[in-house]
This record gives C-alpha cells, sequence and structure tokens, in this order.
C-alpha cells in the first residue's frame, strides 16, 4: 500500500507497538511455556494435542481481543485526540483514512500473530516433537484465524465510523458470536414450518459473516489435511466480506458530520 | 536512618504486600480445609450436556475437549486404589471430552480403561466402556486400535468370546491393522478360554501403551499368566511323580532330586512354587504375584 492510506497503516502499526500492544506476546509465551512443561505431567498422552489447541486457541483470542479493542478505537480516539481534523485538512480522503487504519491494524495483528506461531513451533520443538509434513495444517488453520481477525477488524471499524467505541464492541462481539451460530440459526429456521421464520434465518445465515468456517483448530491439532478448496474458498470469502464492510464504512464515514 | 516521606509509600509496600499475600495464603488453606469435605461430597458437574458445552465454547470446543480429558484424568487418578471410591462423573466428563472432540482417540482407550476396571482400579462399568469404545470406532473408522480394545473389553471382562472375536475381526480388516489380528480373531473363536490367547492378548496391551500405569497392570497380568501355565505344568509333572512314587511330592525340590525337573521353579517374583496335599501347586504365600480367576467358558470352545 503506497500513499496516504500506506502512511496512515504504518503509523497506525508504530502507534499500536507504541501502545505495548505486542506485549502480548510475553503472556502468550508464558502460556506456552506453562503449557508444554506442565500438560505432560497432568494429563495422558495429549502433549501435542494440547500444545496445538491452547496455541492455536490463544493466537484466535488474542488476536480477537486485539481485532476488536483496538478497532473500535481506531477512529473514535483520533476524534477524542483531535487528530483527525489536522488530518483530514491534509491532501487525505477519507476513505484513504479508513483504508490506512484497516491497514495499520491488520499489520499489527499480522506481525502479533507471526511471533504467536514462532512460540507455538518453539512449544512443540520443545516437548520433543519432530516437525512432519501435516504440520501444514497448523500454518493453515493460523491463516484462517488472520482471515477472520481481518473479518472482525473491517466489522469493529464500521461500528466505530458512527457509534461510541462501548456500543462498537457490544455490536461487533454480537455479529462475532451470530457468525458463529449461524448454522445454527438456519437449522433452527429449518426445524419450524413457518415460512417467515424459515425465510428470516436463511437470510440471517447469508448475511452474518460465517466464523465457523474460519475454525480449523481441531483438524490441525488432529493433523488432519485441510482440503485446498476450502483454502480459496475463505480466502475468496473473507476478501469480498472485507470489502464490503469497508466500502459501506466508508460511504457512512464520508457522510459523516465531524463538526 | 532518615527515611524521606517519598520513599515510605515504597518500603511500606514492600514490606505490607508479601504480608498481605501471606495472611491471604493462610485464610484460604484454611477456608479450604473446613471446605474441602464437603466440597467431596457435593461434586458436581454443573453442565452435563457435551453438546450444549459444544456450543457454549465458541469455537474452541477441541480445548475444552482437552481440559475435560485432563480433568477425566485427574478424577480417575484421585481415586484409584482408593477403597470404595465413587467413579460417578468419569461416564459424564468422558461422554463431554468425547462430545467436544470426537477424534481424540486417547480418551476412548484410556477411558475405557478408567471406566471398565473392577474393584479400586476403576468404575467397574465394562458396559459404559464398551458404549464408549463403540462410539469411538463409529466416529473414528480407521482406527483400528479401538477395534482391539473393544475385542479386549468383551474378552477379558465379559469372557464373551463371539463378540470379542467379532471385534478383532473388524479390527482386522483395516488394511492398516496387522496381520495377527486376524489370528486373534480366530484362535478367539476357535478357544476363548485358552491361556495363549489371554498372554497375546496382554501382551499386544502392554506393547501398544506408554502409559505407566496401564503397562505396569499389563506386566501384572502377564506375571499371572505366566505362573498359571508354570502351575499347569508342574501339576503335570507332579502326577507323574505319583505315579511312580506312589504319592505327590511335598515340594517342587523333590521333584529335582528325583531328576523331573532341572532346578527348583520360580514363578515371576522369584518365590519357589508350594505344594499342597493334594499334589496341585500354588504361589508361595510371599509372592507378589497375583493369579486373577481364569476366563472360563460358559458353552464349550466357540466355533
Amino acid at each position: 500500500m503506497s500513499g496516504a492510506p500506506g502512511v496512515v497503516a504504518v503509523n497506525t502499526f508504530r502507534e499500536a507497538v507504541r501502545d505495548r500492544v505486542l506485549y502480548n506476546l510475553v503472556f502468550f509465551a508464558l502460556v506456552m511455556i506453562g503449557a508444554a512443561i506442565l500438560v505432560g505431567q497432568i494429563s495422558i498422552g495429549i502433549e501435542r494435542l494440547v500444545i496445538v489447541n491452547l496455541g492455536l486457541s490463544a493466537i484466535s483470542i488474542f488476536g480477537l481481543v486485539m481485532a476488536v479493542f483496538i478497532g473500535v478505537g481506531l477512529v473514535s480516539k483520533e476524534m477524542e485526540k483531535r487528530t483527525l481534523y489536522s488530518l483530514l485538512a491534509k491532501p487525505i480522503r477519507r476513505w484513504e483514512f479508513l483504508a490506512g487504519k484497516y491497514a495499520g491494524l491488520l499489520l499489527t495483528l499480522a506481525v502479533n500473530t507471526s511471533f504467536m506461531t514462532l512460540g507455538l513451533a518453539a512449544a512443540l520443538f520443545y516437548v520433543g516433537r519432530p516437525f512432519v509434513r501435516s504440520d501444514g495444517s497448523i500454518v493453515i488453520a493460523v491463516y484462517f484465524i488472520l482471515l477472520e481477525l481481518a473479518l472482525v477488524t473491517a466489522l469493529a471499524l464500521f461500528f466505530s465510523c458512527f457509534s461510541s467505541p462501548m456500543l462498537s464492541t457490544l455490536f461487533t462481539l454480537g455479529i462475532y458470536v451470530t457468525g458463529i451460530f449461524a448454522g445454527d440459526i438456519r437449522g433452527f429456521g429449518d426445524l419450524t414450518r413457518n415460512p417467515a421464520v424459515k425465510a428470516a434465518t436463511k437470510l440471517i445465515y447469508y448475511v452474518v459473516p460465517n466464523f465457523h468456517d474460519f475454525n480449523a483448530i481441531a483438524a490441525a491439532a488432529h493433523g488432519e489435511r485441510i482440503p485446498f478448496s476450502l483454502v480459496w474458498q475463505n480466502t475468496l470469502y473473507a476478501a469480498l466480506y472485507v470489502t464490503l464492510v469497508l466500502l459501506a464504512a466508508s460511504a457512512v464515514f464520508s457522510r459523516r458530520n465531524l463538526k | 536512618m532518615i527515611i524521606s516521606n517519598r520513599n515510605r509509600p515504597l518500603l511500606a509496600a514492600l514490606g505490607g504486600v508479601p504480608l498481605l499475600f501471606a495472611a491471604i495464603a493462610l485464610l484460604q488453606a484454611r477456608m479450604d480445609a473446613e471446605t474441602r469435605s464437603a466440597a467431596q461430597e457435593n461434586e458436581e458437574l454443573l453442565l452435563r450436556s457435551g453438546a450444549a458445552i459444544e456450543k457454549m465454547s465458541l469455537g474452541y470446543d477441541s480445548l475444552l475437549a482437552d481440559i475435560y480429558w485432563t480433568r477425566a484424568v485427574q478424577y480417575y487418578g484421585e481415586r484409584v486404589g482408593t477403597p470404595g471410591a465413587n467413579f460417578g462423573l468419569l461416564w459424564p466428563l468422558l461422554d463431554i471430552t468425547t462430545t467436544l472432540d470426537p477424534k481424540l482417540i486417547v480418551a476412548y482407550r484410556f477411558g475405557a480403561i478408567f471406566l471398565s476396571e473392577p474393584g479400586t482400579a476403576g468404575a467397574g462399568r465394562t458396559d459404559l466402556a464398551i458404549d464408549l469404545v463403540k462410539r469411538g470406532i463409529a466416529a473414528n473408522p480407521d482406527e483400528w486400535h479401538l477395534g482391539l480394545d473393544l475385542g479386549f473389553l468383551y474378552y477379558w471382562r465379559l469372557k464373551d468370546y463371539p463378540d470379542a472375536a467379532a471385534a478383532y475381526l473388524a479390527a482386522s480388516r483395516n488394511p492398516q491393522a496387522p496381520v495377527w489380528i486376524k489370528l486373534m480373531a480366530a484362535r478367539i473363536a476357535e478357544k476363548g478360554d485358552s491361556l495363549e490367547t489371554s498372554q497375546m492378548i496382554w501382551s499386544e496391551l502392554y506393547e501398544s501403551t506408554k502409559d505407566p500405569n496401564i503397562r505396569k497392570t499389563a506386566a501384572e497380568q502377564l506375571r499371572g499368566l505366566q505362573a498359571q501355565e508354570d502351575e499347569i505344568r508342574l501339576d503335570e509333572i507332579a502326577e507323574q511323580y505319583r505315579k511312580r512314587f506312589g504319592r505327590y511330592p511335598a515340594s517342587p525340590s523333590e521333584m529335582r532330586d528325583a531328576g523331573m525337573l532341572p532346578g527348583v521353579p520360580e514363578d515371576p517374583a522369584g518365590y519357589p512354587y508350594v505344594f499342597g496335599p493334594d499334589g496341585k501347586s500354588h504361589l508361595n504365600p510371599q509372592s507378589t504375584v497375583v493369579i486373577e480367576p481364569p476366563p472360563k467358558t460358559t458353552s464349550g470352545p466357540q466355533q
């Protein structure tokens, strides 16, 4: 990314680093070290499983917390500190500002996730497990988590364009939880005989992002092969959804009265 | 030494924080001591539905499965060997674990052992163990080890040789399963109650697990089976002794002195066998070897 959005992105990343956001890596490292040492003592036969499950779950949870809580403050913080006004006085369009903010947080999440993945690999190495070909599933699971985080960040940014940080957090988490249960909601509609409920649940199923499809943690933990078709389909799904949400965010933000 | 006003809060914290933590820990220990017995009596699982927990896990179901499995292992470990221990929560814990992660093979394999072991060694619920393993086979049809476990439960716990043979045969159909499983199925179908078959099954269990407790149990069973085999041979030689000398030997050393044995035979724990007045050999009362009652057929060799 070059030009104005690139400058905003780099500054957003720098700001996150300055705010000690990456300190969560220390906590992650402690969790992984603790798990690697303790699990073998308190359980039977699941050392590798726990390391992979715990590592991937932690990557996902830490990433989600960052995406939501930093994402909802991307716009409001600039408004609160009144830096947004001096920024927009420069030759930068509002959508460019949003795109830069989004890219900056995504870069932060990608760096954070990369370090955590290295930590996970180190923990697996510590428990004396040689790396095998099926570990490719772990890398794919991490990639899916990143796609999920890209979507959550876009949603958080969208809500922060017209709502307070508190409400934006609630909205984003609400959509996230609904997205996890999207399949169940549709299944519930299929059980009813009411065509209106059936149509509504079907609509919800297609409108909310289906986060369940991005969850490959269990498959990675068991060393199962993840089909390539799922990789490209999830990538395309996330790209389409992120584009849609960012377009909506740009539309809302460009019409917002900032006075 | 003059302590400046600025340093006072720091010094107070340095001294006060460890003291307060120590007081909190002492208080907690006291509260634990008072509530422990009540907690043990009232132990319960707030949620018993694996399906409900799976929904509430928000996608982290496989991590939760690991946690529940660890909890099951701890629960079993706290009770095993305790006379009168109640294993009531073992099945719900295993049920939740395998619902959350149907591919967690270790939970089926070890869980079946925890459930089926009799006495103080487990819950003594072979029926639930069989249900668990069957569920594992349904969720993991390629995992032939589970077929072996099912065969073991039918063979050793229920003495149900036709079902044991069928389970081994089903496991042998997996392309990755070793050939000897089919031989074992045939052997059980032909003669379910033989010592050789039992030795084969316990040896397989011993070789296939890394868990020290299960290896220990299997090793003890193998020692018991070895002693049973020794006793059968000694009884045969004692019978030959009676035919030659008109009486049963009083001890194995008499058979050795008569040239019928190369030495005084010892059991796997290193104790010499003893003979009763009926000429039957027995384990030395000091021996640590335990012989379980041999499997008994109800309808003779199975076809």
